[in-house]
């Protein structure tokens, strides 16, 4: 009891850094959770063109005109050309299109005509000049059979009507989800920060030598001693997680986490606080110095996360980074959290790459205990 | 008297060092003994050894008449420790820490704040018990070191030289509450390298060297080793070394040194030698601003013995 009371007022006695880390990952998680946001609906915008037709509007130059109509947002003649550079630069215009005469004759005859094209610096621009493109091409290909003008540009047009249905499949909302994994992924460093730090200190307090001397000469069995720090150091990680768990509740909402992927989520981030909780004890064997804990710690926390893509997309780290990071416990705990994301069905198969990362997970934090027990035993021998 | 503590022929040696060798004691109920030795003589590792901390290479240490041993908590329970480093919980206050540690032995939280009450005021703390650790000067931190390892009223305390760098007013403080302990019945270990204390406090004192045993007894049994009976200080602005010579003509006087206007004269043996110093000043004249006479000291016993200060 006076062991478990002395654990929790030191515990207590670091609040603010427990309130700093929650605050940490409320609001910068709340703003990763509104970033990064992929829809499953998907609405095409067309883009705006200007049209300096100097050609009559006939044959194919009317054909070209329809189809431009048709695929873009033609915006009216801009006279002055300064008044069109700014529509540019702000891209209220991605791309500025001068038709030249005898353009219908050209085209007809087999001969590409010269467009003079100007556009913005987005990637708008290059979609407006892919739709230009593909309207001169189908027209140059069709104008090689020698087909009269009214022919050709009803060829284009019936050509340039077909489209393509794109239908999407996935029956999961990765949008929806996303905000969750997005959620738990960022509670990597949380939780490391809040179970690193508190245990740190605490066992290092419990630690220091004249402290542990005076607990070994104490008629307090140390292995009794030591499995009331281990409960309380559990007890306290358990609490972080149900923290945490509590205000996804709040910010993901009661659908996602009351659902089967909310249940996933729970388990993985219940496992990754468990083995937060030994690479805490690690440290604090490793660490006598309680302000060498928040540097080590940050190194730990911010870099596994960093590393294992808790702050950014797996899929925007180099190949040599997640191969590094294929070592740390942090990379198994964001993994599984992407692929609950997009998790179609519960059966074994799609649970498998789920449950072996928990597993590695487990052999982690056993692996850890291993370890930390050697070091102990050594660090125990006074003599 | 019981004995409290019985050690027998402890040798403990790091790599080619012996810091304790073939050493045997007892402590008898009731009394406080006084390790008392240079810094490295082995009196904390002796203090290790006895409380179990250290495995030591031979010998037998058996405390309440059974074998001490790292998990003999029965004894454990019994025993107080001020380890000569301040050992307590920065995050704790000061009643934080010795509740903390006295819980350690008492479950019932009733005799435990009882005892942390009393613990406060033997150490004389009773204000500064809401404070953190780091709040307190050093004289103050170390009282508190004090009640940590007391507060648990041991029978058999042992004390690591707990007034190492403490100011007059805390190390006076400190005296008087082990001498408490000491009237409540606790017997006390108590080692230091400084002897004033242990004439002020020990019913018997034991002189380390080397991790031997160089002298044991009384302090009066071992001022009789100094083979000195008294010494003789004078302050004298001048002295001619005819007149120097001439203190060594004095009856019983064994030793003269003249250095930076202090005469030292050392008598072996005889009464009435202050007397007659003065006279002999007197009568050849000599002027002398301030005259006074000390029996022998342990610092001179272990003089004696090794030919070394015991702060060397």
């Amino acid at each position: 009891m006076t062991v478990s009371r002395a654990f929790w007022k030191i515990a207590l006695k670091n609040i603010g850094t427990i309130i700093t880390y929650t605050a940490i990952l409320v609001t910068f998680g709340t703003m990763n959770m509104s970033a990064n946001n992929t829809s499953l609906q998907y609405e095409a915008r067309k883009p705006a063109i200007v049209v300096f037709n100097e050609d009559e509007n006939v044959g194919i130059t009317k054909s070209f005109v329809g189809y431009l109509e048709k695929n873009t947002e033609i915006k009216p003649d801009y006279k002055d050309d300064d008044k069109l550079k700014d529509a540019l630069f702000y891209e209220q215009v991605i791309l500025v299109l001068e038709i030249p005469k005898g353009f219908h004759q050209d085209l007809t005859f087999g001969n590409e005509p010269e467009i003079k094209m100007r556009s913005s610096a987005g990637y708008q621009a290059e979609l407006a000049k892919v739709v230009v493109k593909r309207y001169l091409t189908t027209a140059t290909a069709y104008a090689k059979l020698h087909l009269s003008e009214e022919e050709l540009a009803k060829r284009v047009d019936a050509t340039l009507a077909n489209e393509t249905k794109v239908e999407i499949k996935s029956k999961v909302d990765s949008a929806k989800y996303g905000k969750a994994t997005r959620y738990f992924s960022f509670a990597n460093y949380t939780i490391l920060a809040c179970v690193i730090t508190i245990i740190c200190l605490i066992m290092i307090s419990f630690n220091r030598t004249q402290i542990r001397k005076r607990n070994l000469v104490s008629s307090i069995e140390i292995g009794k001693m030591n499995r009331i720090l281990l409960k309380n150091c559990c007890i306290y990680a358990v609490a972080v997680w149900l923290f945490y768990l509590a205000l996804g509740f709040i910010v993901i909402g009661g659908e996602i986490m009351l659902s089967g992927y909310g249940l996933i989520y729970a388990i993985n981030s219940l496992l990754f606080c468990a083995c937060a909780t030994t690479v805490a004890f690690l440290i604090s064997q490793l660490v006598a110095n309680q302000n060498a804990v928040n540097g080590l710690m940050n190194v730990v926390a911010l870099g596994s996360s960093f590393l294992c893509g808790a702050f950014v997309p797996a899929e925007y780290l180099p190949d040599s980074v997640l191969a590094f990071a294929h070592v740390l416990p942090s990379f198994y705990y964001v993994d599984t959290n992407n692929r609950v994301m997009n998790l179609e069905s519960f059966d074994f198969a799609s649970l498998w790459p789920i449950i072996l990362n928990m597993i590695i997970l487990v052999g982690f934090t056993v692996a850890i205990v291993i370890v930390t027990n050697i070091i102990s035993k050594k660090r125990q021998k006074i003599a | 008297m019981k004995n409290v503590i019985e050690v027998k022929h402890l040798t403990k040696s790091y790599k080619q060092n012996k810091a304790v060798d073939d050493l045997s004691l007892t402590v008898k109920e009731g009394e406080i003994l006084g390790l008392l030795g240079p810094n490295g003589s082995g009196k904390t590792t002796t203090m290790n050894c006895i409380l179990a901390l250290l495995k030591f290479d031979d010998g037998k240490i058996s405390i309440f008449g059974k074998e001490m041993a790292p998990d003999a908590y029965d004894i454990k329970a019994k025993i107080g420790v001020v380890f000569q480093e301040v050992a307590v919980f920065d995050e704790l206050t000061v009643y934080g820490n010795i509740d903390y540690f006295c819980g350690l032995y008492v479950e019932d939280k009733a005799t435990r704040a009882q005892y942390v009450d009393d613990a406060l005021k033997l150490v004389g703390l009773e204000d500064n018990k809401n404070q953190y650790p780091k709040q307190l000067s050093g004289g103050l931190l170390r009282r508190l070191n004090i009640a940590c390892g007391i507060a648990h009223k041991p029978k058999l305390i042992f004390l690591d030289e707990p007034t190492v760098a403490v100011d007059p007013q805390s190390r006076n403080n400190i005296l008087e509450g082990i001498k408490k302990l000491r009237d409540d019945g606790a017997t006390i270990i108590y080692t230091t390298h400084y002897m004033e204390e242990v004439e002020i406090l020990c019913d018997r004192v034991i002189i380390l060297d080397h991790g031997k045993i160089i002298a044991e007894g009384t302090n009066d049994e071992l001022k009789a080793l100094a083979k000195i009976e008294e010494k003789v200080t004078v302050e004298v602005a001048d002295l001619s070394p005819k007149q120097l010579s001439g203190f060594e003509k004095i009856k019983n006087v064994d030793a003269v040194s003249y250095e930076d206007g202090v005469l030292k004269v050392v008598f072996g043996k005889g009464k009435n030698n202050l007397a007659e110093m003065i006279e002999y000043l007197k009568s050849n004249r000599i002027n002398y601003s301030r005259i006074f006479a000390e029996r022998p000291t342990l610092n001179d016993v272990f003089l004696e013995l090794t030919g070394k200060e015991l702060r060397d």
